[in-house]
């Protein structure tokens, strides 16, 4: 119960935030993204306060009135204003797989190994410390746990812990519904405008099983969320040059990057995906890089260093580039889903060649991301069929959310519209 | 209907279809109990005690205490990684010292830097130590 008081506490500061940011936000994209939103907000505020529950709710109210102050001055011109996300029939079985996926997530104590050994385990340290734990951090014996992984999902931990009055990993999987649910209506809400009630709907359904993180416990959850809502609302920036849409994108992008050392590069990825389509964009996204910088500056200043950067990296990419047919050949192998990603595929070389032109943000995205993803495997200082096993399939489901959402948008289109549907609102976009 | 439609219809059915979850559509509806019971135990499969051990630990230590431990597997891939990791979990707030480190190392300042020693269910001679706590399989010494 505390726990879901503490949620429904995050997407209420979230609410504000959302508005400030997107004053013409509403229905199940206001919903989602305050959610986010509030999550972000308290690991930011964690980083600030002292680890006290009327501490931490000063802060958060603190934030929520300055934001909602900007919200009352900002006006509603989003290009966002005009979507109306109906229900659908279809919406049950989604709603099913959501009820499925809670029982799923909440069925136990968590119990991934990388959750008491680094997520959770951090989480519980700095809830008893009262605050980040730096000796703890800093202590090799405790370099298993990752010392340098971003913080955002232990200080959310901590924040449910915070808000229950004690460490209970018993509820926590509440959270990964959250941010699943979160995608979801993010997703809806933007979809709606480009397409009927029925696909928006079948596009939620498909999204389900992507959004919600098989990995309770670990980070995924979290960068599937605030990254897979990041790069959607970037697209919606390039391809409406709405001032709101940037500002989520760069909000969300720059919480990513808080989440995991690969939202830190899902940012760089965007980055060079918006700079190659338009240079000036990359500005729009300075949010982002303030809100990676504090943890990046933290973890200089304790000197906590990243595993995959130990030694001669660049001796270890030259010894194994002879060896990429074959390490190319043990990723295909043990890709998961492999048949979902191969329907992707096959639906972009069925989708027209102006609606692959449209959508050229998010492919480009998925090819700079899965490049540094592959790229990592060449760097690494583990065996690389080790770390291919134990990570490849986070990593894929990292990028599935916005990669599926246009493959099925395009699909849909063509469906709907006929082959030469895209080339018309393309032109009318130019 | 063109070609290119048909194929369309198929790959987004088929985009839709290999995305759909039997088993969680099914959670909702069936017996979770087994599955419940499963979970619960599946992060202590090797050593379904050892958690309750390391909660009388942590009953008998204060936070900041130094502690290493001593298992019946002393190599790190074989169970010495778990019993460490799975420690410091539950011991939160002390300084867990690994006696073992990845690449079968025996790590014996770390012996000498603990104050606490928990022993499960493994032999250990024991001199110059003070029982503090035994149950649960194992003893808490004191150095």
């Amino acid at each position: 119960m505390a726990v879901l008081i503490a949620i429904i506490s995050l997407t209420v500061l979230g609410i504000p935030i959302a508005l400030a940011l997107d004053r013409a936000a509403r229905g199940p994209l206001l919903l989602g993204a305050a959610f986010l939103y509030g999550s972000g907000t308290i690991f930011l505020v964690l980083l600030v306060v002292p680890w006290t529950l009327p501490a931490v709710a000063i802060g958060a109210l603190t934030v929520a009135i300055i934001a909602a102050i900007v919200a009352y001055r900002r006006r509603a011109h989003s290009s966002l204003i005009t979507h109306h996300a109906s229900l659908h029939l279809i919406d049950i079985a989604t709603a099913v797989t959501l009820a499925g996926y809670a029982c799923y997530a909440t069925i136990a104590p968590l119990w991934e190994w990388d959750f008491w050994a680094i997520w959770g385990l951090k989480a519980r340290v700095f809830f008893e410390h009262g605050g980040i734990d730096w000796q703890f951090l800093g202590r090799p014996w405790n370099a298993f746990t990752h010392p340098d992984y971003p913080l955002l999902l232990p200080l959310n931990f901590d924040f449910l812990a915070l808000a229950g009055g004690g460490w209970n990993d018993r509820w926590l999987g509440i959270l990964f519904v959250a941010f699943g649910v979160a995608v979801l209506l993010v997703a809806r809400g933007l979809a709606s405008r480009e397409t009927t009630p029925l696909f928006a709907a079948l596009l939620t359904f498909a999204l389900a099983s992507i959004a919600t993180s098989r990995y309770i416990g670990l980070a995924e959850g979290a960068l599937i969320a605030f990254g897979g809502v990041g790069v959607l609302f970037a697209r919606e920036a390039l391809l409406r040059d709405d001032p709101a849409a940037w500002r989520h994108a760069a909000v969300m992008l720059g919480f990513a990057a808080n989440c995991k050392n690969e939202g830190l590069a899902m940012l760089v990825a965007v980055s060079v995906a918006v700079a190659v389509i338009r240079l000036r964009g990359v500005i729009r996204l300075w949010p982002a890089y303030a809100l990676a910088a504090p943890w990046m500056l933290l973890r200089m200043t304790h000197d906590l260093a990243t595993d995959i950067a130990e030694g001669s990296t660049l001796g270890r990419a030259l010894h194994r580039l002879p060896y990429t047919p074959q390490i190319v050949a043990f990723l295909s192998e043990h890709l998961y889903e492999k048949g979902f990603w191969i329907a992707l595929l096959a639906g972009l070389v069925i989708a027209p060649a102006a609606a692959r032109a449209r959508e050229h943000f998010i492919l480009l995205f998925t090819g700079i991301q899965l490049a540094f993803y592959v790229g990592s495997y060449f760097i690494t200082p583990h065996d690389v069929r080790w770390h291919v096993m134990t990570s490849w399939s986070r990593l894929t489901d990292q990028i599935a959310v916005p990669l599926a959402y246009v493959v099925f948008l395009m699909l849909a289109d063509l469906i709907r519209r006929g082959e030469d549907a895209r080339h018309a609102e393309a032109r009318s976009e130019q | 209907m063109s070609p290119r439609r048909i194929l369309a219809i198929a790959a987004l059915a088929a985009v839709i279809a290999l995305r759909i979850e039997p088993r969680l559509l099914q959670l909702p509806f069936m017996d979770r109990g087994p599955l419940m019971r499963g979970y619960a135990l599946f992060a202590d499969r090797l050593w379904p005690e050892y958690p309750r051990f390391l909660e009388g630990v942590r009953a008998h230590t204060r936070p900041g205490d130094k502690v290493t431990v001593v298992v019946p597997l002393m190599k790190w891939d074989e169970g010495y990684s778990y019993a460490y990791y799975r420690a410091s979990y539950f011991l939160s707030g002390r300084e867990v010292l690994p006696l073992v480190d990845a690449k079968d190392g025996l790590h014996r300042e770390n012996f000498r830097a603990a104050t606490y020693v928990a022993v499960w269910q493994a032999p250990f001679p024991a001199p110059r130590t003070a029982l503090v706590w035994s149950g649960n399989g194992g003893v808490l010494l004191r150095r």
